[in-house]
């Protein structure tokens, strides 16, 4: 039995079944959250968690010239890695509107003001995840100031691609929908975890492999 | 414009002639052009990280700038260009997040940069033309029938590269 993994695509079975329920809880965490901060009911579909390739996620997630907002924030602690969360334009918009800021036509009238809010909002959402994973495994994580960025998702998906470069062609997506009376958003979260602390997490949770 | 060749993620192509090599929206990586003006042999590299670690199993040798650039160079030679005449345009190296506090991902951008510049200087190919650093992405596109650049950010115009 092997006991350790050593890249993203050995992550199967249990393993699978372990991130779909921190994704749940995640989601879960994150829509109460987000609940509160905006004040208004936002329900949220349960998540998938995918495996994929680099250029797989961005052709999935609208090429790599589409312009989206990106907000990033370094895990690390017991278990370290990067989340980085993507928001589409509706969902960005509808932030706004909600915390009484002015809606946005495109991604370059945005000012700092609102910049940050969303920002801000990003990073309730990543700790949201985060904290599914405290939770489920008693493990302290530790969390960066977000950072936030406008560009081209291409561009955007490089710096993750790149931390992990010598590790992995990989990323972990979960993948969900925001819901807010009719509307429906997109929401997606990559989490990379690095290869030593998703061993880490497997060993707390009791998840081995074959 | 004619025929399109998309450049992938950690991936070279070329063409001769004519056609033109695209490369889209380079972040933290760098576009590295290179071209034969007498023959017209355009080729170009898509590097994401700076150089291919020692006993390394990973064999996508065009990902790094120590490995992907000169066996890129050896595969012109092969098609007919000349060592000397072969010149260099490189684009990308943004640092696409503002990040709090010392860590290696914020500069990796600018490290891709000056390895790949290593390289070349070693590999004796002049840069004759620069666009890197920033905190935007570009899409890189490059042509081998004149061997003229366009840069792509997104919200602004084309320019000429």
């Amino acid at each position: 039995m092997k006991k350790r993994i050593d890249n993203y695509e050995e992550i199967n079975g249990y393993a699978m079944d372990m991130f779909k329920e921190i994704g749940s809880i995640g989601t879960g965490n994150a829509a109460t959250a987000l609940s509160g901060t905006l004040s208004s009911k936002i329900s949220m579909s349960l998540p998938e968690v995918d495996i994929m390739d680099y250029d797989q996620a961005i052709d999935f997630l609208g090429g790599p010239e589409k312009v989206i907002a990106a907000v990033l924030v370094h895990m690390t602690g017991q278990f370290s890695g990067i989340m980085l969360y993507l928001l589409d334009f509706d969902f960005m918009n509808f932030v706004l509107e909600k915390l009484n800021l002015k809606k946005i036509n495109s991604y370059d009238d945005i000012d700092e003001m609102s910049k940050s809010a969303i920002c801000e909002v990003s990073n309730i959402i990543i700790s949201s995840y985060a904290n599914a994973i405290s939770q489920l495994s008693g493990i302290s994580i530790n969390l960066s100031v977000p950072a936030i960025a406008l560009n081209m998702l291409g561009g955007i998906m490089s710096v993750p691609m790149i931390e992990y470069g010598y590790v992995t062609d990989k990323i972990m997506m979960v993948g969900g929908k925001l819901m807010y009376s009719n509307e429906e958003m997109t929401s997606n979260l990559l989490m990379l975890p690095d290869i030593k602390s998703l061993n880490f997490l497997f060993k707390k949770l009791g998840v081995f492999y074959e | 414009m004619s025929k399109m060749i998309t450049v992938g993620i950690a991936d070279m192509k070329f063409t001769r002639n004519e056609g033109v090599l695209i490369t889209y929206a380079l972040g933290s990586c760098v576009g590295v052009c290179l071209y034969d003006p007498i023959i017209k042999l355009a080729a170009m590299v898509h590097v994401m990280l700076p150089s291919r670690l020692e006993g390394s199993s990973d064999k996508n040798i065009y990902k790094y700038a120590n490995t992907g650039i000169p066996s890129t160079l050896k595969k012109m030679e092969v098609f007919g260009a000349v060592r000397n005449r072969v010149t260099a345009k490189i684009a990308g190296g943004a640092k696409m997040f503002e990040i709090l506090g010392n860590n290696s991902l914020g500069n990796i951008g600018m490290r891709n940069v000056e390895s790949v510049k290593q390289v070349l200087k070693s590999e004796g190919i002049p840069i004759i033309k620069e666009d890197v650093g920033g905190n935007y992405a570009r899409t890189l596109l490059f042509d081998s029938s004149n061997g003229n650049g366009i840069i792509r950010l997104c919200g602004r115009k084309e320019i000429p590269f």
